[in-house]
């Protein structure tokens, strides 16, 4: 274990990674900055570029941009009142305001200053936990794992900002997607109509691209006359003593919910965010500033969302259910890359798990620099006309689509989940699930397969095993919870999320 | 008054297709092949498609009875004619991929307002050359030979 955090700090050694990161880190900080694109979108529209690399700076790469996108969002929450990702939501209702102000350069200060706190403390929490997760999960049977992996669909219900019945809904769909192809147990073709292109199942990739960067395009041909004016900035300004006096104690229990939430099956930053601001209202002293400009709401959202993304590696890595969209989108690329995420990883591929540890605590410490003096740069590309942004992006997401496998029929799928992607959130169902479903779909049913064996054909012996009866209690209560906690979804429910 | 009336039918709608859909995955799953209890190692092929689509369609019909979502307002014009370029994009692209992704490029610009020459140009000759040769000559992907693709690959 020693051993393996030493050699992934020294992989991170090679210049040529050190380069990468940084270029993804400033790449990252683009996507979240730029209008439409989101942590999700971005990671999904870069894993083909990724595919010709080895494992590390493949990961790596995938990891950065999460990262630093997930903080971007916080720039134009600030400075144009619009949330570069749906995780930043929070972020415009103090950030704007003291922006309006001529204070934003002290608003972004106070952002990227949590951000990184938050972003440092988790992945701090990622290298502690997800080994002892993995530990713990060595134990898991076949029937373990299936419960596990159905609590993780069964999150999928509070995900975005659909109805919890159409969110199952979405992701019990990826599931059946996911059944396309040759079944792992018996070799007996399914749903291929004859395709031999399709015998290996529907691939993860071109799915992706087309819910979240296709899709997305249609969204925006109905924002065409949505005008952004950026805030004037004077000059980021490092919150003052007074300012950390105030907001320490906010940013320390923001990163503690952000961790939290993160490693919560499927829950991802935006979640994050609005129960980080949410605490930081109800246990400050000034809870009246909440909304007008204050320091502690960007505190709260800022360091929770960013702490949520080292929370989300921790189930991705160590069991294999991602933690978040968008580290769904990273559990394809380690599958892409022929890796498998789980207990495993923490024993065969320690240091490589480590290394993508190290490369997250580096960029959170990049992102903090960029996000102080590279802030008013990526403002301006805010203002890039949408007509010439998302031509090109769908250029890289059909191009993208067809680099992994190097088939049309690739391309057609890009096209076919972007179109349908689009009618789903129209009529309310979130992509994310579906993605997700699609993600989980085999090892689902390739894990009932097996505790069927192993119980004789007995489902019901499932409920006699401690842990999967544990597991499917965490279900239920994933799946009835909120109506129980009705409030809970009333205050997410403003929030339009996308990817996040 | 004939609001309410005209819009009953589409709130059903969603539901129906999704119904309608789980009836012929259903089908379809009914004519998998059957494998002997011996080799079937735990379930059939069609066990969990079937299990998924019952689990979609108890969900569809709780939806049809509560589902109280509003409507979404109509397709705008520049939807309707964006999903109308991606089909223009697919048939061209059985031409020439990199010719379909240039005047997609090109017409969508155009549909959404853009009317300077140098972005047209950007978007529609330049973007797509240059992701050519960054895949093809970095990432060695190999495109499919077209109109465009075949001056390349000779």
């Amino acid at each position: 274990m020693d051993s393996a955090l030493l050699n992934g700090l020294l992989a991170l050694a090679d210049p040529h990674l050190l380069v990468l990161i940084f270029a993804a880190t400033l790449g990252g900080v683009l996507v979240g900055a730029l209008p439409g694109l989101n942590a999700t979108t971005g990671v999904a529209l870069l894993l083909p570029f990724t595919i010709t690399m080895e494992p590390i700076p493949a990961i790596a790469i995938l990891t950065t941009i999460y990262c630093s996108a997930t903080f971007a969002g916080a720039i134009t929450a600030i400075l144009i009142n619009t949330p570069g990702t749906s995780a930043s939501a929070t972020t415009c209702l103090d950030g704007y305001p003291l922006a309006q102000r001529g204070e934003a350069g002290r608003a972004l200060g106070m952002a990227a200053v949590s951000s990184t706190i938050g972003g440092v403390i988790s992945v701090i929490c990622l290298m502690a936990a997800a080994p002892l997760m993995a530990r713990a999960a060595y134990n898991f049977a076949p029937p373990e794992y299936f419960a596990l992996t159905v609590f993780g669909l069964s999150m999928l219900a509070t995900i975005g900002d659909g109805s919890p019945v159409k969110n199952i809904l979405s992701g019990a769909f990826g599931v059946l997607i996911a059944t396309v192809g040759i079944d792992l147990l018996t070799s007996i073709e399914r749903f291929t109509f004859g395709m031999n292109e399709l015998s290996e199942g529907i691939p993860f990739v071109p799915v992706m691209i087309g819910v979240f960067g296709i899709s997305e395009l249609l969204v925006q041909a109905d924002n065409l006359h949505v005008e952004r004016k950026p805030v004037v900035m004077k000059s980021i300004k490092l919150p003052s003593r007074k300012d950390y006096s105030r907001v320490w104690k906010t940013i320390l229990r923001s990163s503690g919910i952000g961790t939290f939430i993160g490693i919560l099956p499927a829950e991802g930053a935006t979640v994050a965010s609005m129960i980080g601001y949410n605490e930081a209202k109800r246990w400050s002293k000034h809870p009246e500033e909440f909304g007008n400009g204050s320091l502690e709401g960007i505190a709260g959202s800022e360091a929770a969302n960013n702490s949520a993304t080292g929370g989300a590696m921790v189930p991705t890595l160590a069991l294999g259910i991602p933690g978040s969209p968008t580290a769904a989108v990273i559990l394809a690329g380690l599958m892409v890359h022929g890796l498998r995420p789980g207990p495993a990883m923490f024993t065969d591929q320690a240091d490589f798990a480590f290394a993508i540890f190290w490369s997250m605590m580096l960029v959170n410490v990049i992102f903090f620099f960029i996000g102080l003096w590279g802030a008013k740069i990526f403002a301006r590309v805010t203002l890039i006309p949408i007509q010439i942004l998302w031509p090109i992006v769908f250029i890289f997401s059909i191009v993208g689509a067809y680099a992994l496998d190097q088939s049309m029929l690739d391309v057609w799928i890009a096209i076919s989940s972007g179109i349908l992607g689009f009618f789903m959130r129209r009529y309310g169902y979130s992509v994310v699930p579906m993605a997700i479903g699609l993600i989980l779909g085999g090892m689902l049913e390739t894990r009932l397969g097996q505790s069927m064996v192993m119980l004789d054909e007995k489902w019901w012996l499932m409920l006699a095993r401690p842990l999967t009866l544990f597991f499917l209690v965490l279900t239920i209560l994933a799946l009835f919870g909120p109506m129980l906690w009705g409030r809970l979804f009333k205050q997410r429910s403003p929030l339009k999320s996308t990817g996040e | 008054m004939d609001q309410p009336l005209r819009r009953i039918p589409t709130r059903f709608a969603v539901p129906i297709g999704i119904l309608t859909f789980c009836v012929w995955a259903f089908w379809l799953s009914t004519q998998f092949e059957r494998v002997p209890p011996i080799l079937k190692r735990g379930i059939q092929p069609s066990d969990f498609p079937q299990l998924v689509i019952g689990l979609i369609a108890m969900l569809t019909i709780w939806l049809i009875f509560r589902d109280r979502s509003a409507l979404p307002a109509p397709l705008s014009r520049h939807v309707q004619a964006t999903i109308g370029l991606l089909l223009v994009f697919v048939l061209i692209a059985e031409v020439d991929l990199f010719l379909g992704l240039g005047a997609f490029a090109v017409l969508l610009a155009a549909l959404w307002g853009e009317r300077r020459i140098w972005a047209l140009v950007l978007v529609g000759l330049i973007s797509p050359t240059l992701v050519f040769f960054l895949f093809d000559s970095v990432f060695e992907v190999r495109f499919p030979r077209g109109l465009l693709t075949n001056f390349w690959y000779g």
